[in-house]
């Protein structure tokens, strides 16, 4: 049994903790609402001395706020479907069928988890650049049809504990392999397909490296707009400027994070990673 | 259906090629976007490129023997070490201590797991854009607090501050340690921590005897994870400039390996140096992780067998 004063002590740092963890968030919250004025002085004020939303409107007029946005959402969508989709397809072929050499190309695919990406990244950009693939939606497409190791591992592990009498009663009534997999296995699948499309949303969204290097300034995605906009004629930031943009930047992950949040820890727990 | 009389291939073939038709976009994938573009930096990292000029030289591993003749590229790798030898086991310990505490049977435990996990879902460039604005000279947070407490504001985003926020930025994100090793802490058997219990153990006792050792394939996940993510990061660049081209303009004290990779394609257009350094970072990150699998196979504790295939 838990003490009483031991409890109330666990509450205290629990609650320092997250008070810590959200200052940085109200931080930003308060400093997209301050003025010009206001920033300017010093010592800073803790929250915004009057309520306006001009920043937001500048926010959105001083970079293309809605032309990275639909290259964010794009980018977003094609990586989302094509890698929750083929990831499926390739942990359904390991799950459940079995040839020569799949223990090896297992092996593989869990070492792949842990190369660096950054370092095939680079000479991947130099490649479709020498295609002149660059500044195009194809890279993304060719990286969603390769899948992903970790989800395809995710999938993996779903499938593999369907029960078999499914699939042979399935086979029995004359359905190939594709259509088990599409019609018997895939619907049943949606846990590990809502884990895979918050994980690769998430990470699309909040991707720089790759538009930074592989689209230019003018199509290039949120991330990359909030990382390098809202600078001045003098090649200061605007930081209240830049504190409106990177709100509306995040949000969209916080209330997905929020109205989600069994699905993102599931995607842990589910992983198998001990 | 085929027709039983004609059937010549045997079932196990035919299942074969059933297996490689579904594997085939992974397979086709990692050739194309993991082992030629690993290969073409490796022919890369034999010449002296400039990705530009149309003659290049092949100038044998030189490139290699000037990464350990560069100064700069020596002092951004030791760097990059102490960062990951700092960043990489306060992150774990804070994760796996909040962990402990929100295992507990206490109200609000889902609200505080929540919250606390919360910055770790932030995007890196909205994390680095607020600790840009909160270690701002004149409009941040912390120096407002300093002021409040009659102390000179200090100029955190440059040389030699900078670095601390580079740490705080990462630390903030140790939620997500916290989850991985809360559903490690989960899936330890309860009856197992009772009959400790009624054995007279301390909670000190099972914590280090039963409750360790359990998690350590965790950590060790954690641990190789970590290191890795530390080796690559780019979140020096996303403190400051936060465009690739501006790599070069990184404050000293975060002027980290990878950095410099970027500073070197972007900036410099050495294409051939900066492949050279990138397979180091790769040979770095292999030798890396071998040497953490190899210390720990004597620690870490595993329930069951470490699978390959079922």
């Amino acid at each position: 049994m838990i003490s009483r004063s031991y409890r109330w002590a666990l509450y205290l740092v629990l609650l320092a903790v997250v008070l810590l963890m959200i200052s940085p968030i109200l931080w930003l919250a308060s400093t997209s609402l301050k003025s010009p004025a206001e920033m300017a002085s010093f010592p800073p004020t803790w929250l915004p001395s009057q309520l306006g939303f001009s920043n937001y409107v500048d926010a959105v007029r001083n970079v293309n706020f809605f032309g990275a946005l639909r290259n964010s959402l794009t980018i977003a969508f094609i990586s989302t479907t094509l890698t929750t989709l083929s990831s499926a397809w390739v942990g359904f072929g390991f799950a459940r069928l079995t040839a020569p050499g799949k223990k090896q190309l297992f092996v593989v695919l869990l070492a792949t988890m842990m190369l660096p990406g950054i370092v095939t990244l680079v000479p991947t950009y130099l490649i479709f650049a020498k295609l002149q693939l660059v500044n195009t939606y194809w890279p993304w497409v060719a990286w969603g049809l390769g899948g992903s190791a970790f989800l395809i591992f995710l999938f993996r592990q779903f499938f593999a504990g369907i029960p078999r009498e499914l699939e042979e009663a399935a086979i029995i009534d004359g359905c190939g392999y594709v259509g088990i997999f599409w019609r018997i296995f895939l619907p049943q699948s949606w846990p590990v397909i809502a884990a895979s499309v918050i994980l690769s949303f998430t990470h699309a969204w909040g991707d720089f490296v790759g538009p930074a290097m592989f689209l230019s300034q003018d199509s290039t995605t949120l991330a990359v707009a909030m990382a390098t906009g809202y600078v001045n004629d003098k090649g200061l930031p605007m930081n209240n400027l830049v504190a409106a943009g990177a709100v509306m930047y995040v949000l969209p992950v916080l209330v997905l994070f929020l109205f989600m949040q069994r699905r993102f820890v599931s995607g842990f727990s589910t992983s198998g990673i001990k | 259906m085929e027709r039983p009389g004609r059937k010549k291939k045997p079932a196990p073939l035919r299942k074969a090629r059933t297996f490689y038709l579904f594997v085939a976009p992974w397979i086709i994938g990692f050739i194309a976007l993991t082992v030629f573009p690993l290969g073409y930096a490796f022919w890369l990292s034999l010449t002296d490129s400039d990705g530009l000029s149309p003659k290049t030289h092949f100038v044998g591993f030189d490139n290699y023997l000037e990464i350990f003749r560069d100064p700069l590229t020596m002092s951004s790798l030791a760097k990059t070490g102490v960062f990951a030898l700092v960043t990489v086991p306060l992150s774990i310990l804070a994760g796996l201590l909040l962990a402990v505490m929100v295992n507990q049977r206490i109200r609000a435990r889902g609200l505080f797991r929540a919250l606390i996990y919360l910055p770790a879902v932030v995007p890196p460039v909205g994390a680095a854009l607020t600790f840009r604005l909160i270690f701002d000279r004149d409009a941040g947070a912390a120096n407002g607090v300093l002021s409040g407490l009659g102390a000179d504001p200090i100029t955190w985003l440059v040389d030699p501050n900078v670095r601390y926020v580079l740490y705080a930025l990462v630390l903030w994100g140790c939620g997500g340690s916290m989850i991985i090793s809360l559903a490690g802490l989960q899936d330890i058997p309860r009856e197992l921590l009772e009959a400790a219990q009624v054995d007279g153990a301390s909670y000190w006792q099972s914590f280090t005897r039963i409750t360790i050792p359990l998690l350590s394939p965790v950590i060790l996940f954690q641990v190789i994870t970590g290191v890795i993510g530390s080796l690559q990061s780019f979140a020096p660049l996303l403190l400051s400039s936060g465009s690739l081209s501006g790599a070069g303009t990184v404050p000293q004290g975060n002027y980290m390996y990878m950095i410099h990779v970027f500073a070197q394609y972007f900036s410099a257009s050495r294409f051939g140096y900066a492949s050279a350094m990138l397979w180091l970072l790769f040979a770095v990150i292999l030798l890396v992780t071998l040497v953490i699998i190899k210390v720990s196979a004597k620690t870490v504790f595993y329930t069951v067998e470490p699978e390959g295939t079922r």
